[in-house]
């Protein structure tokens, strides 16, 4: 799970750069309009499409500062179509100490069924603070909507930091 | 009591479409929820909340018609209904109502997860396609 360079005609976006809101929205209701979908099935790619980027654009470890002088999140997406599914893959740089909490979140949601997810994304919803509610309830959210495993990998860069790339496959 | 009335913001449909009225004890929140800064937008939607009920003896209804929020909006949203549902437990008459699209599964499981995280009962309503 690399962004690769150059044209991968299995693309419908890829993108690489600050994630902000307006970006996100813009290539979100883009995606709504060419991927031509059952009604239910577009609505879930976009609802998933919005919690892994937000994820990149509120943790992300690299940040940039645009024009209007709001800092965003770095990291990088792709939507790829290959026949009846599709795959939303994001990676980002994260701080080294964090990649542990991330790998047991993935693993114990992985290891869920629907219901034990439901379960516990209400317990992490009601623990959550209102102003940051985390990473975690985002990941637990991808899984529901997707009804497939969170396939993700982390990997040490230097002494402080790893990447962290996350894909789901959703199908119809 | 003033009103809240946001209004559809052109390139920014991240923000829901709001309008609070006081005379009518109804408010409705309307469109997609995803804008940055979560917190900021919701606050004085919660505030207003509080003071019709702390202030007000009149009944209130809460029409919910999201298509879609993110999960940061998901926490706010709880917040609301928990003070709905602390407030109809002091005796005040607080109707929930939440518009959804039959073809939208996944909307009819998230009404499903606010009702079982507050015990509160929040109307089931079929949105009319225009």
């Amino acid at each position: 799970m690399v962004f690769k360079e150059g044209y991968d005609p299995e693309n419908v976006v890829a993108y690489k750069g600050p994630l902000t809101v307006g970006l996100l929205s813009y290539l979100g209701n883009y995606l709504k309009s060419v991927i031509k979908a059952e009604h239910s099935l577009e609505k879930k790619i976009f609802r998933i499409f919005i919690e892994l980027t937000q994820n990149v654009s509120y943790y992300s470890a690299e940040t940039a500062t645009i024009d209007n002088g709001v800092s965003s999140g770095v990291g990088w997406f792709t939507v790829k179509k290959s026949n009846n599914h599709f795959v939303i893959t994001t990676g980002n740089l994260i701080i080294k100490s964090d990649g542990l909490k991330l790998i047991n979140n993935c693993d114990e949601i992985n290891s869920m069924n629907e219901a034990a997810l439901r379960d516990l994304k209400r317990k992490t919803r009601s623990q959550a603070m209102e102003r940051d509610v985390g990473a975690h309830i985002g990941l637990i959210q991808t899984s529901l909507l997707s009804k497939s495993k969170l396939n993700y990998k982390v990997t040490g860069l230097d002494d402080k930091y790893s990447y962290f790339t996350i894909s789901v496959d959703i199908k119809d | 009591m003033e009103n809240i009335i946001i209004k559809e913001v052109q390139d920014a449909p991240y923000y829901p479409v709001v309008n609070f009225n006081a005379e009518k004890g109804v408010c409705e929140i309307s469109g997609e929820s995803y804008m940055e800064e979560t917190f900021k937008f919701y606050s004085p939607l919660l505030e207003w909340v509080k003071k019709f009920l702390k202030e007000k003896d009149s009944p209130l209804t809460l029409n919910f018609k999201l298509t879609y929020f993110n999960t940061n909006s998901s926490r706010l949203i709880l917040d609301m209904l928990d003070i709905v549902k602390k407030n109809i437990e002091e005796g005040k008459k607080v109707v929930v109502n939440w518009f959804y699209d039959p073809a939208d599964p996944d909307m009819i499981d998230e009404v499903e997860d606010f009702e079982m995280e507050t015990g509160l009962d929040i109307n089931l309503v079929e949105m009319q396609k225009n």
